[in-house]
């Protein structure tokens, strides 16, 4: 019920929910919708939207809405697996450190600063030239293994915290064992930021894996948002002439539309986890 | 002094061990690659006609370490040399040392992505402030959603999106290069008019890029002072609200230092994308060339020089918050 009335309580909210549903049934439904390979139409280069093709066709005369909704798949479920990659990484470094502390909790925590430390996108670029990250899971793991640093730090001062508590002090001296203290009290108490840790990860990954195919470092496999930019802007010409436009834009508006979507239906778990955030009636 | 020193040798140690950690990284590196560059090189010079000892010299010269040693002794060889700013040879820029290529690319990442921060800072910080001291309206919530917005955009994305709107658009700013290539580098008026032109969009995109992690960290820190017994003191005293308000700054403020570390290593990750799409001639464009032509000595000289970068700022951010706080101190 509650979770309904913070959801409502204002429409942006909703709004994002919306938007991030859309591009899960993409991902999800997108490549059946369209059997088989891109039409190619050598009469209807950068043509401009029109009822025919919506959002117009590149530069060999393919549907661009039709590249987009086949392409949104490899694209999110790259950046699912990853945020999932990081989050499973950091919550199991970030507990067993701050739960355990002494010795461990200091070489966990060296480890995390020096993943923290290394620029991830670099560090991507110079992987790139010995590893073709051809599958999804593959470049999942490669971003997932560069980015859990954060998550970690951020998991193991939760549970500094949460340790000392009443409840959890309780089923220490319960005697229970640590496995059950960990998993079944600790754990709970975790998931809700750990979730929204994993939201905000949704959106770098998905950053960084369009990024890698944007620059062109990763050989493209397949037809996804990152190739559309890189095509639009280093051999269309997208930046300098208009026929372009809508080949450059509408990996760009969808991009920012998840962004965004993610930003405001974050705004409701924030309120919905954190009791004191909400607002005085 | 003394506790200062105390806190700061240790993270100079990491900092040191971070770095040989990369720079083993990138030798290894090298050395996994398909087809091994520095045989391939080698064998080239051999077909080419030249005598092995000499053919060996010059391989080293570039990548620092040769094949035919065994790869300890190479390795040695390569953090000997490493160690005396020796960081091989250029190969797409033949026979020039990696080490000029980087110094003439260092200062186009560094001061931009510096300026962006600063400005950054200055707008997201307060920005953060009056995000936390209005969270119950509408432009409190307007605010702290920019933040994430602009927290969470990737870099590409942003700096595509200005380069289209003021360059393509709207025709305003320049782009690409540093400065209009008519005019005579030095220090002369329309020089360096030309140069700041060509920096606004860069810079532009590397405060907007850090802007949202500051607006959220000022935001949530104010937040966490604001419910202080000390502030209710302040306020049950009838202090100005304006005196308030510095009490919750200067205190709010303190936290921000471990984010200037985190800020900087993300615009210097970033600029790699940044300097790509307006076709700036900084490090993170140096890297980028550098793997497009399989320069492999130019591609591990910039890595590791990026990460010295990030690796500094952190000290210096640390640094700086023990000589601000005093409660570090004790």
């Amino acid at each position: 019920m509650t979770t309904l009335r913070v959801l409502t309580r204002r429409p942006g909210r909703v709004i994002g929910l919306l938007i991030l549903l859309l591009f899960a049934l993409m991902a999800v439904a997108g490549p059946s919708l369209y059997s088989g390979t891109l039409a190619v139409d050598p009469n209807a280069i950068y043509s401009s939207p029109s009822s025919q093709h919506w959002l117009g066709t590149d530069f060999a005369g393919s549907d661009v809405l039709q590249e987009i909704v086949v392409g949104a798949r490899y694209v999110l479920e790259t950046a699912a697996l990853s945020a999932l990659f990081t989050a499973v990484i950091g919550t199991a470094v970030g507990l067993v450190a701050g739960y355990h502390r002494g010795p461990a909790d200091s070489a966990l925590m060296r480890l995390t600063d020096f993943v923290l430390t290394i620029p991830g996108l670099p560090l991507l670029i110079v992987l790139s030239t010995i590893w073709s990250f051809g599958q999804p899971y593959e470049m999942a793991i490669a971003l997932g293994v560069t980015g859990w640093g954060g998550v970690a730090r951020a998991v193991r001062s939760q549970t500094l915290s949460l340790r000392e508590r009443g409840f959890l002090e309780a089923a220490r001296g319960l005697g229970l064992s640590s496995r059950h203290v960990i998993v079944r009290e600790l754990l709970p108490n975790l998931a809700p930021f750990v979730a929204m840790n994993m939201l905000l990860a949704v959106i770098a990954f998905m950053g960084a894996e369009v990024a890698l195919f944007f620059l062109g470092v990763v050989p493209f496999s397949s037809s996804n948002w990152g190739v559309m930019l890189n095509q639009a802007v280093f051999s269309g010409g997208a930046m300098d002439s208009p026929a372009a436009l809508s080949y450059l834009l509408a990996p760009l508006v969808c991009i920012l539309l998840i962004t965004i979507g993610i930003v405001l239906f974050l705004d409701a778990v924030d309120e919905l986890f954190n009791p004191r955030l909400r607002e005085r009636p | 002094m003394k506790t200062l020193i105390r806190r700061l040798l240790p993270k100079l140690a990491a900092g040191l061990v971070m770095i040989w950690a990369v720079a083993s990284f990138t030798f290894f590196l090298v050395h996994a690659l398909p087809g091994n560059p520095g045989d391939a090189a080698y064998e080239n010079y051999i077909l080419a006609g030249m005598p092995p000892e000499q053919a060996q010299a010059k391989v080293a010269s570039i990548y620092g370490f040769t094949s035919h040693d065994p790869l300890l002794a190479q390795y040695r060889g390569y953090i000997w040399r490493l160690l005396h700013g020796d960081l091989g040879q250029s190969i797409s820029y033949s026979g020039v040392p990696v080490t000029h290529v980087l110094r003439a690319a260092a200062p186009w990442t560094i001061f931009p992505a510096l300026a962006g921060l600063i400005i950054a800072f200055l707008v997201g910080t307060s920005g953060g402030a009056l995000a936390a001291v209005k969270r119950s309206s509408r432009w409190g919530g307007v605010l702290s959603m920019s933040g994430s917005f602009f927290a969470g955009i990737p870099a590409f994305v942003l700096a595509l999106v200005l380069a289209f709107l003021f360059h393509t658009e709207w025709n305003l700013l320049p782009y690409g290069d540093t400065s209009d290539v008519t005019l005579t580098p030095g220090f002369n008026g329309p020089y360096i008019a030309s140069v700041i032109q060509h920096a606004v969009l860069p810079v532009a995109t590397y405060a907007l890029l850090a802007y949202g992690g500051w607006l959220l960290t000022m935001k949530s820190s104010v937040i966490s002072v604001l419910g202080d017994d000390f502030i209710l003191a302040a306020e049950l005293r009838g202090l100005h609200p304006r005196t308030r308000m510095r009490y919750v700054s200067r205190n709010a403020i303190l936290p921000m230092f471990t984010m200037f570390a985190l800020s900087i290593g993300y615009l210097l990750g970033g600029s790699v994308l940044v300097e790509n799409v307006f076709d700036y001639p900084g490090l993170g464009n140096v890297l980028f060339q550098a793997i497009g032509a399989r320069d492999y000595p130019l591609m591990s000289g910039a890595f590791l020089l990026i990460t010295v970068a990030i690796v500094l700022a952190n000290i210096v951010a640390d640094l700086l918050y023990t000589v601000i706080d005093p409660r570090v101190r004790r």
